[in-house]
């Protein structure tokens, strides 16, 4: 590495090439940049500034990739990329292929070039199939360990070969390279991914995305920068890592949203029958098969990317939690989805269980602004909806820990009356110790006949992510941990994996205008949870292996889900739980399971989230690494260890080059390296201001004072 | 008589008024620029501790950055600390670094932001050919020399790196504006000397 980074630096200094460098809203949620392996002839006039004017871009009417030409403030857009999309439901699992053209638009003769995809999928995701086409033929994408995948694309790119690399670089970031795209070529990639979709208040919803948000943008440069080997300063790679998506600018969105021409179609195999099936966003076509399948095409052939797909379907309304049991036949293993779906209406003969209820509420520094009111009207919005039988405290923390009472209190007027108050005085200011603040609410033993919840408000950035879930698995007992993430751009990883860990759920925040309705989603299925101490009986499973280990609570709008592998399964399964104290059975059988397929790689999805979390528990390193690596390649999966990498055999770029400067021009890392200026902070103080009026206020107060002791 | 006696009870309280609200805004505008030198001399004693080998020294038991390079001007003599993590909040008490971007030294562009009032005032006085010098905790000294200085419209510009170490100081421009949040930006750019 380190002689290819020095080869580089000659070769930037001998010039560099036509450079994508603004690419901001692309297509279907990849952000895509691209660097052209070699163009040195043009080079020196592009090195004279670093400063460039992006005129050019307002004339664009949509958003497309651009790469620098000649001539100053003018850009080549890259031709509109098409974009199939296939999804395919079933129960709850989504399986997505997306398939792209990938251009080269340049005509000049050695304009190789390497696009970078980064995309953004929901943190369930798993990637599990890369195909990439070019003309007739169709190379499909190996799964190998991360640095051997790396390598092999490295030497592709090298030999001239065209190759596609996907590699993970968060558990909801990836990034696709492709490499060796020659002038005027087109390559189709296809990726494959699947994931659970999402169930709230009693309707399923999936979202594909088209758009690429704002905030996901400023991910970009901190992935590529990760790829550099570590050493020029290590206090500095956390911090770079911590904060970058908060900092990093938005690129500026040209005037009008990109058109970029996209298909869509769906099948939906439910599992039950539905009582409702639409798209808010989308004007769709549905057609019903008589096996219980629907089919799903937007009703034009194709869309602009201009919003996210969305559809939302209702299970039939009934009254009884409803079990629905999916399985997999796959080498010899069982796999199973055991899906367990509350009512959709309450019970009201059930009597409400009272409650302690402690709020924790981040008052750190990068609360300031939107996030502290945002969670000022969230928490005077629970307050509202506490009863007399209830008990509740609020905590704040920012470098310190704050209690409105010592201990919970009982709901009286008074006591709420002074925890609004409380609430209305909070101001966002200094660090972020969350720890002693959720020790506090963890402290001491929790009275069995009443429901314990924490509610966790923050932003999520917090530093000691490891700690908490330590704090987590040995203190939590009977209390469950929910949490409300809040701001544009909350760590929702961390938040979701801390709702888990509390056996509570994870709510998302957008907005201000969103506080009222998602509240009051989460607060009226925290006042009557539908079964609690959820397990089944596992007899006649052999070879069980079970995720999540612990089953969360059943709640209204909210289904709990298990995934489970064995070698045999028996014909009846038994659920247990309690509904307030009594105890709750309920008969599951296996024999009527409908097969279906994708269960095994959410299995493995799962398995592998679950290995990734004892590592931030203290696993040694190695073993989790070892055994995730088992997992990832047996089902074909992406994860932090392994990456997908497809070559064509064939050589495409001629090598009669000296190779030297193809290889060290794609040098990637640098590729990116762009940054828009108006997203930076504001570099100006509202000092002179303050000045300039408060000298005039005192200028006009002692002529006026003159005047007055004259004419006294 | 009591006319009169009310004419004058209003004269003085709009009189204290003015006076009030007059030494409040100039104490508030006057504490912007004392936090900016206060901050500073927290943060000399922060990044002594950093340069000892503390690996995130905060400077005041509250705050949420960390000094993580000097930045250094022969001329005109200029020894400041520079901050992680670039917001208004950090801001306030120093210029900082833009975590996104760069490291200093490394290959790419450093991306620096400071208040152009208070620390990075001084930006207007640089010129081509000044030298500019990064010092990081690990004690290397990076030396960059000033290559353009540039006004430029914040909204429709961006910075470019050739892959080349290089430093970008921004700040907003005009200087002496009164108001805040114009569209310029006053941009240095500068490149490593090897």
């Amino acid at each position: 590495m380190p002689y290819m980074r020095s080869k580089s630096r000659t070769f930037d200094a001998t010039g560099h090439i036509c450079r994508v460098i603004f690419a901001p809203l692309l297509m279907l949620g990849f952000l895509c940049l691209v660097s052209p392996q070699s163009h040195p002839a043009r080079a020196a006039e592009h090195l004279s500034t670093s400063v460039i004017p992006t005129v050019g871009i307002q004339e664009v009417t949509e958003g497309t990739l651009l790469f620098r030409t000649t001539q100053p403030g003018r850009f080549i857009p890259a031709p509109t990329l098409k974009t199939d999309v296939t999804i395919d439901v079933t129960g709850i699992i989504a399986r997505t292929s997306v398939r792209q053209e990938f251009t080269n638009p340049s005509r000049e003769k050695d304009d190789w070039a390497e696009g970078i995809y980064v995309f953004p999928l929901p943190e369930t995701a798993a990637v599990d199939h890369l195909r990439m086409t070019v003309g007739e033929r169709i190379i499909e994408g190996q799964i190998k360990e991360r640095t051997e995948a790396k390598k092999v694309y490295e030497q592709a790119k090298q030999d001239g070969k065209r190759t596609s690399l996907i590699e993970q670089e968060r558990p909801n970031i990836f990034t696709t390279s492709v490499a060796n795209i020659g002038p005027g070529e087109r390559i189709t990639v296809e990726i494959e991914y699947q994931e659970t979709i999402r169930y709230d208040s009693g309707q399923f919803q999936l979202r594909f995305p088209m758009v690429v948000g704002p905030r996901y943008i400023p991910g970009t440069p901190v992935i590529v920068e990760e790829e550099r080997p570590k050493g020029a300063g290590t206090s500095l790679d956390t911090d770079r890592v911590s904060d970058a998506s908060r900092i990093t600018p938005p690129v500026q969105k040209p005037g009008p949203r990109p058109v970029n021409p996209v298909s869509l179609s769906l099948t939906l195999t439910a599992g039950f029958p539905l009582a409702k099936l639409e798209s808010l966003s989308h004007a769709i076509l549905v057609i019903e098969d008589p096996d219980g399948r629907s089919h799903v095409t937007l009703r034009k052939d194709t869309v602009p990317a201009d919003r996210d797909f969305q559809l939302t379907w209702q299970p039939a309304p009934g009254m009884e939690p409803i079990a629905t049991v999916l399985t997999e036949q796959q080498d010899g293993e069982t796999y199973a989805l055991l899906m367990l779906m509350p009512p959709d209406r309450q019970n009201e003969a059930i009597p409400k269980i009272p409650r302690d209820v402690t709020f924790i509420i981040d008052t750190s520094g990068s609360m300031a602004g939107q996030s502290i009111e945002q969670a000022k009207a969230s928490l005077t919005l629970a307050l509202s909806r506490l009863t007399t039988r209830d008990r509740f405290n609020i905590l704040q923390f920012n470098n310190r820990v704050r209690s409105l009472f010592s201990d919970l209190q009982p709901v009286t007027a008074a006591s709420i009356k002074k925890a609004v108050r409380y609430a209305d005085h909070l101001s966002a200011d200094g660090g972020t110790e969350i720890l002693p603040a959720l020790r506090q609410a963890l402290k001491g033993s929790a009275d069995p006949h009443r429901l314990q919840q924490v509610i966790l408000l923050t932003d999520g950035q917090i530093g000691n992510e490891e700690e908490l879930f330590e704090l987590l698995h040995h203190r939590l007992g009977t209390r469950r941990v929910f949490t409300v993430g809040i701001g544009s751009a909350p760590n929702s990883h961390l938040m979701r994996k801390t709702a888990e860990l509390g056996r509570g759920t994870f709510t998302y925040i957008g907005n201000t205008a969103e506080v009222k309705d998602k509240l009051d989603g989460l607060f009226r299925k925290l006042e009557r949870p539908v079964l609690s101490d959820l397990r089944f009986d596992q007899t006649g499973w052999t070879g069980i292996e079970q995720y999540p280990s612990r089953i969360a609570d059943l709640y209204e709008g909210a289904p709990v889900i298990v995934a489970a592998k064995a070698r045999s399964l028996p014909e009846h399964t038994v659920l247990h739980g309690r509904i307030g104290a009594s105890p709750w059975s309920l008969p599951v059988s296996m024999k009527q399971a409908t097969a279906r397929s994708g269960l095994s790689v959410h299995w493995a999805r799962q398995k592998i989230s679950a290995l990734m979390d004892e590592a931030v528990a203290g696993g040694s390193e190695d073993s989790i690494r070892k055994a995730v690596l088992d997992v990832a390649l047996a089902h074909h999966l992406v994860s932090k260890y392994t990456s997908l990498v497809a070559v064509d055999m064939t050589p495409a770029r001629p090598t009669d080059k000296p190779l030297t400067d193809h290889v060290l021009a794609t040098n990637l890392a640098h590729g990116q390296d762009y940054h828009a200026i108006f997203g930076l902070p504001r570099t100006a103080t509202s000092g002179p201001i303050h000045l300039l009026l408060g000298i005039s206020l005192l200028v006009t107060f002692w002529m006026v004072w003159l005047v007055k002791s004259r004419f006294a | 008589m009591t006319q009169v006696f009310t004419q004058k009870r209003m004269l003085t309280s709009v009189l204290m008024c003015l006076l009030a609200t007059g030494l409040w805004q100039t104490g508030e505008g006057l504490w912007i620029h004392a936090k900016a030198q206060l901050a500073q001399f927290l943060l000399e004693r922060a990044w002594d501790r950093a340069v000892a080998g503390e690996p995130a020294p905060k400077p005041w038991p509250w705050s949420d950055t960390q000094p993580i390079a000097r930045l250094r001007v022969i001329r005109p003599s200029i020894d400041l600390i520079v901050l992680a993590n670039a917001s208004g909040r950090t801001l306030a008490f120093g210029p900082a670094y833009l975590s996104s971007s760069t490291p200093p030294g490394g290959r790419g562009t450093t991306i620096l932001t400071g208040h152009r009032d208070t620390h990075f005032a001084f930006l207007l006085r640089l010129q081509p050919t000044d030298e500019i010098l990064m010092e990081t905790p690990d004690r290397r000294q990076h030396r960059y020399i000033v290559r353009e200085v540039s006004i430029v419209d914040g909204r429709t510009t961006i910075i470019r790196s050739d892959g080349m170490p290089q430093l970008a100081l921004v700040t907003c421009y005009p200087f002496d504006a009164i108001m805040p949040g114009g569209p310029l930006r006053f941009v240095v750019i500068a490149d490593l000397k090897a």
